[in-house]
């Protein structure tokens, strides 16, 4: 009996850190617009990858990678306000995709399409992995950010 | 010396203040007349670090002097962007015009009779602007021809008849 409670408790007080650490709205967030442009950001380089791979422009690959790391100081900015927890979590995984793009640039001097594209294909698992841990009314996928007003 | 057919000198002030009068007045009249039907300046800027431009529709009358102000309002990413005005339907040969001239020549080609108008490129928080006089009525897209930003980074210009005119 002392056990179960012991376990209720346990979980309970998890379920209060989970939802301590993951904001359930915008609101939640200190800073949510620029979480917002941050997404957006990353998703309109990762457009521009794209486009640079079906042009076959593989030489400008490495600086849009470039563009990538630039973009995620807005992310810093955005959630430097946040909890530790929350910091803790976006953190790595910010890591992640940032390594994820960075290895777009490098296979990119191969000049081998389907080097390429499976690179191209990780960085987009990592910023839906990314996405993930924002409400999603701030969310942008890759492949989402289009021609103005849309 | 004969002083009969000189000018006293009260004519003499009369015919310059009479002169100094057409001039005031035409200094006030012209401007006034030719400004507002003749100028306009339009003010376009980047969506922040993003690869569209804000606003993406613009307005003027044909004919009309247009001094056009480009905002690069980017905090972040380091890329340029300029504002490329050129004739309808050209706007994916321009681009591509601009990628062959490359960054040397700011991404757009010289002399390249598809462009209208073209500012300097420029990095985030830069100016750059470009005067021209706006061409006959229709609508003609602008674009980023930095590359691969012309195909998400564009707008369009409206051109309406002189009358029409829309001062900013």
């Amino acid at each position: 009996m002392t056990r179960n409670r012991g376990l209720l408790a346990a979980l309970t007080l998890c379920s209060f850190w989970i939802a301590a650490s993951f904001p359930a709205t915008a609101a939640d967030l200190k800073s949510p617009q620029l979480v917002k442009t941050a997404l957006r950001i990353f998703a309109g380089v990762y457009g521009d990858m794209s486009r640079k791979l079906a042009a076959q422009q593989y030489d400008r690959l490495p600086h849009e990678n470039q563009e990538f790391q630039e973009g995620a100081q807005a992310m810093r900015d955005a959630i430097a306000g946040e909890p530790a927890t929350f910091k803790a979590k976006v953190g790595p995984v910010l890591s992640k995709t940032l390594a994820a793009s960075t290895h777009v640039a490098d296979v990119s001097k191969s000049h081998d399409e389907t080097q390429v594209k499976a690179a191209l294909g990780a960085l987009a698992d990592s910023m839906k992995e990314l996405n993930a841990l924002f409400p999603e009314s701030l969310r942008s996928l890759p492949g989402t950010v289009g021609p103005p007003g849309s | 010396m004969s002083m009969w057919n000189a000018p006293s000198r009260q004519t003499v002030s009369r015919r310059w203040a009479a002169v100094a009068l057409l001039a005031n007045c035409a200094a006030r009249y012209v401007p006034a007349r030719g400004a507002i039907a003749r100028s306009v300046t339009l003010d376009v800027a980047s969506d922040g670090d993003l690869l569209a431009f804000r606003p993406d529709s613009l307005t003027c009358s044909s004919g009309a002097r247009v001094h056009l102000v480009f905002h690069h309002a980017g905090k972040y990413i380091t890329q340029d962007h300029n504002w490329v005005l050129v004739k309808p339907g050209t706007a994916a040969a321009v681009a591509a015009a601009g990628l062959k001239a490359g960054e040397v020549q700011g991404w757009v080609e010289p002399g390249d009779s598809n462009v209208l108008a073209a500012t300097r490129p420029c990095g985030k928080g830069e100016h750059a602007s470009v005067d021209f006089i706006a061409p006959p009525p229709g609508d003609y897209p602008f674009l980023c021809t930095n590359p691969g930003h012309g195909a998400v980074m564009h707008g369009v210009l409206h051109v309406t008849a002189p009358r029409s005119t829309v001062n900013t």
